[in-house]
């Protein structure tokens, strides 16, 4: 199978949850979709042994003029070159997405990550520790969030 | 009868401990010497590297990037270089690509060996250690001749590579590796045969195919387990669409085939090396990369030493990244290690940690704490006592 | 003058002073010995002693959670034992300093209580690693110990004897027991290695696992006089060892010769082999060890009964 038949295959499995489709280079798909559509959109890939969860990514949407700042979550799953990346797009204000570690056990630890990094809450999964950070780092800094620049800055502030 | 939660006993191991070489922390709970659980935290050295990123130039950037391992430097600054170059939509002449290559393979050789030494001191095989250190010398000396460096070679330029290779270099190299190669046999050797050795590596830590495809083990952990999973062969970047690599794969999953899987590996990058010296691209080494690179996102893969590597690079059309998002091979086998560790010995531990050539620095660009919720971890204690009775019947 | 005699005997020679520095050279010869074979260059010579120097000097640091006394007590009944069962065997080939009808019996017993006093002071300790330490210690003491004592009876058997010094008269007098006796020595040595904790038996103090085993909580005095009892240990079982199976030992060349030899083949031994687990080592001594020595012994008994030992008679 070559790589554009394979990321045919993932865009049809996914066409059900997918709000658009996007081909940014020749052997990728990015698939944007609900964050309520998860789980089915990853248990579609999963049933079909469409290759496996790579990485998850956050990326940070400033807030600007006319919009609410929002983090968008990357779900990579890469089979042979072929790379299906799940994009979706949660707002600060009801930052959260569900929890995929019921289907791969594993993802706990890239959830973690995002959590402690973005402040995006994961809903159902294991534990929600503080992880990374130090005990003592404030609550509410995420500081992979752009608007972050450095602690000193955070305490001069108050 | 009714039975009672037998107490927990924990054995700490790290952050600082001699099994460790760098910091991580682990908490077995065993009984007797089987060990019922297994947690993991790291973090210790967490660097802030992924947002370091952000704020420094492209070029800056990739000298960061390159210091995220010691040991798997090149490949690093290889992922990114690959990705930034993708998206400034330039071309890499074949001549750096090799280079790049050649390099790549040289520092797996280093890492392979590197991870040999480890693994067999954590059986209390020290002979076999000091000899594998021993020889690594050769490679870091090719190395050091070739780059100027023993670790953290920075071989690598955006648009191509700082180092070319001339015919003196090119004996060094081709020397060496026949040393490099007469002692990869004898390790092979030594760990398929010797007795005691394989006590203690033969059937324990073994994960199966469906557990290493579930948890999405990669690299030669998950090779050895039978997950037919390599970047290099899946999709070949710099000069691998020139110099295929033949995959290497073991089905028995335990830690003889991780052994076996990483010695079989470096013949293969024997190989490669040769191949490459040998065919060389004659040209330049370097091309113009503009300082500004275009708006736009990419995924760079490379398959590191410890198995694959992701890039996620995002740019806003500046001199500094947006994003720099790297997910290290240790990352995806860690699930591996405290999945297979309950039901073992004590004793097994530190080969089953070390099995999967952990690299806690690639961690620690992101620390995590987790606890084992795969299905293993859901076993009563009856079903755990009755593993125990069989395990002994061995 | 039979005071002084004793006192001598006691403190400097054989016993005392010079078992500890012949223990500390035994040591350095060891782990050189070792060290080449893992082509690395080793300690130099005064590095034990320094090590001692150095531990004695420092600060003896008793951790929250132990028996005070214990702790302090242990190490010293450790190093005592292996002194005095150092005036039993015929170190530097001189006739031992004391003797009577079955010291042999003693002796073993006084090797084996530097191995229990490891074991308790690894169990008296709050530390996990202490306590997993003795365990595995006192484990590994059943495994060894019944073969060893069966493969230092089957010389005293053939010698008729249960004293060492007639023992090793006996075995200087006849060709080498080594000739009939190739198991015997063989677990005699190898369980030598046991009692040491060396490689591949070094599952007690497994540093890569377990810290340093039982001894993990001990530092300064206490740690330096547990590892001078180890080397003494070292001396006074290699002592037995040739004594027993290589032609006994009967002028200070002789010794230095036949327990260098001794010592090349256990450093040969520990560089060659993986760490053996805990259960890996006690299966191989009941499987292996005790049969085999316990077949030697039988045979042996048998050969006797009939008056089958030809010159070994």
């Amino acid at each position: 199978m070559d790589t554009q038949t394979t990321l045919q295959t993932a865009s049809d499995l996914l066409k059900p949850w997918a709000l658009e489709f996007k081909t940014p280079e020749a052997d990728r798909v990015d698939v944007y979709i609900e964050s309520a559509n998860l789980i089915p959109a990853v248990q579609a890939l999963l049933d079909h042994h469409w290759g496996y969860l790579s990485a998850i990514t956050g990326l940070d949407v400033p807030p600007t003029a006319d919009h609410e700042g929002a983090v968008e979550v990357l779900y990579h799953f890469c089979q042979d070159a072929a790379i299906t990346t799940l994009r979706l797009k949660v707002p600060y204000s009801n930052a959260s997405v569900p929890s995929v570690c019921s289907l791969i056990p594993s993802v706990t630890l890239y959830e973690r990550e995002l959590m402690e990094m973005y402040g995006v809450e994961v809903l159902g999964t294991p534990n929600t520790d503080r992880l990374l950070l130090p005990d003592d780092w404030p609550k509410g800094v995420y500081p992979m969030r752009k608007s972050f620049t450095g602690l000193d800055q955070l305490t001069e502030e108050k | 009868m009714e039975k009672s939660e037998p107490k927990k006993f924990v054995v700490p191991i790290g952050p600082q401990h001699p099994a460790l070489k760098e910091p991580g922390h682990f908490e077995f709970e065993v009984d007797g010497e089987i060990v019922t659980g297994a947690t993991a935290r790291f973090g210790y050295v967490h660097r802030g590297i992924e947002k370091g990123a952000e704020t420094r130039s492209w070029i800056q950037a990739m000298y960061l990037l390159e210091r995220v391992c010691g040991i798997c430097s090149h490949v690093h600054a290889t992922a990114f270089a690959l990705g930034a170059e993708k998206l400034a939509k330039v071309t890499v002449p074949p001549r750096a690509q090799a280079i790049r290559v050649l390099v790549g393979e040289l520092e797996r050789l280093h890492s392979h060996m590197l991870w040999l030494g480890v693994a067999v001191h954590e059986a209390g095989f020290d002979t076999l250690f000091m000899y594998s250190w021993r020889d690594r010398e050769i490679v870091m000396d090719l190395l050091e001749g070739l780059t100027g460096n023993r670790v953290n070679y920075s071989a690598n330029v955006l648009g191509g590579v700082k180092i070319d290779v001339d015919d003196k270099q090119r004996d060094d190299i081709l020397k060496g590796l026949e040393v490099l190669e007469q002692r990869a046999q004898y390790y092979l050797k030594v760990v398929t045969t010797d007795e005691t050795f394989l006590g203690r590596t033969r059937g324990i830590g073994t994960m199966t195919y469906e557990q290493a495809e579930l948890l999405g083990a990669v690299g030669p952990t998950g090779r050895a387990s039978g997950v037919k999973r390599d970047v290099r062969v899946e999709a070949p970047y710099a000069a691998y669409p020139d110099f295929p690599v033949n995959l290497i794969t073991d089905t028995r999953g335990d830690l003889e085939a991780r052994f076996v899987v990483r010695i079989k590996e470096l013949f293969e990058a024997i190989r490669i090396i040769r191949e490459i010296l040998d065919k060389m691209p004659t040209g330049e080494i370097q091309t113009k990369m503009p300082r500004r690179v275009p708006e736009g996102e990419t995924i760079s893969r490379v398959e590191a030493p410890r198995g694959e590597l992701l890039y996620y690079i995002r740019s806003a059309g500046g001199d500094k990244p947006d994003r720099v998002k790297v997910r290290t091979p240790s990352l995806c086998n860690w699930g591996s290690v405290l999945t297979t560790a309950v039901g073992h010995k004590l004793a097994d531990m530190p080969m089953i940690l070390s099995g999967i050539d952990p690299c806690f620095s690639c961690n620690d660009r992101a620390a995590i704490i987790r606890r084992p919720d795969q299905p293993a971890q859901a076993w009563d204690w009856e079903s755990l006592r009755l593993h125990g009775i069989e395990y002994y019947k061995r | 003058m039979n005071t002084l005699f004793a006192l001598i005997a006691l403190m400097i020679f054989p016993g005392g002073l010079f078992v500890l520095f012949a223990g500390l050279v035994y040591e350095w010869a060891d782990r050189k010995l070792v060290a080449q074979f893992q082509n690395r260059i080793g300690p130099r010579v005064f590095q034990p002693l320094a090590d001692v120097i150095k531990l004695l000097a420092k600060e003896e640091v008793v951790p929250v959670g132990v028996n005070g006394f214990l702790f302090m007590a242990l190490p010293i009944a450790a190093l005592a034992a292996t002194l005095t069962a150092a005036l039993y065997v015929p170190v530097v080939g001189l006739a031992p300093a004391y003797s009577f009808r079955g010291d042999l019996i003693v002796t073993i017993y006084l090797l084996s209580v530097l191995t229990l006093c490891i074991g308790v002071a690894g169990a008296n300790t709050a530390d996990r690693f202490s306590l997993i330490g003795a365990t595995r210690t006192l484990t590994q003491v059943f495994s060894y110990e019944a073969p060893f004592m069966l493969a230092m009876l089957g010389p005293a058997i053939m010698a008729g004897s249960w004293q060492i010094s007639e023992i090793n008269a006996y075995a200087a007098s006849k060709p080498w027991l080594i000739i009939p006796q190739v198991i015997g020595f063989l677990v005699a040595l190898v369980g030598l290695m046991g009692k040491l904790e060396l490689p591949p038996f070094d599952a007690p103090e497994a540093e890569t696992e377990i810290v340093a085993g039982a001894m993990t909580e001990y530092s300064g005095r206490g740690y330096a006089i547990f590892r001078i009892a180890k080397d003494v240990e070292l001396v006074i079982g290699l002592t037995l060892v040739a004594a027993f199976y290589l032609g006994g030992i009967g002028n200070p060349l002789e010794f230095l010769l036949k327990t260098v030899v001794l010592l090349l083949v256990t450093a040969g031994l520990q560089s060659l082999f993986a760490r053996l687990r805990i259960d890996q080592t006690v299966g191989m001594w009941w499987r292996v060890g005790a049969l085999l020595a316990l077949l030697n012994l039988l045979v042996l008994v048998g050969l006797r009964m009939l008056g089958w030992l030809g010159v070994w008679l």
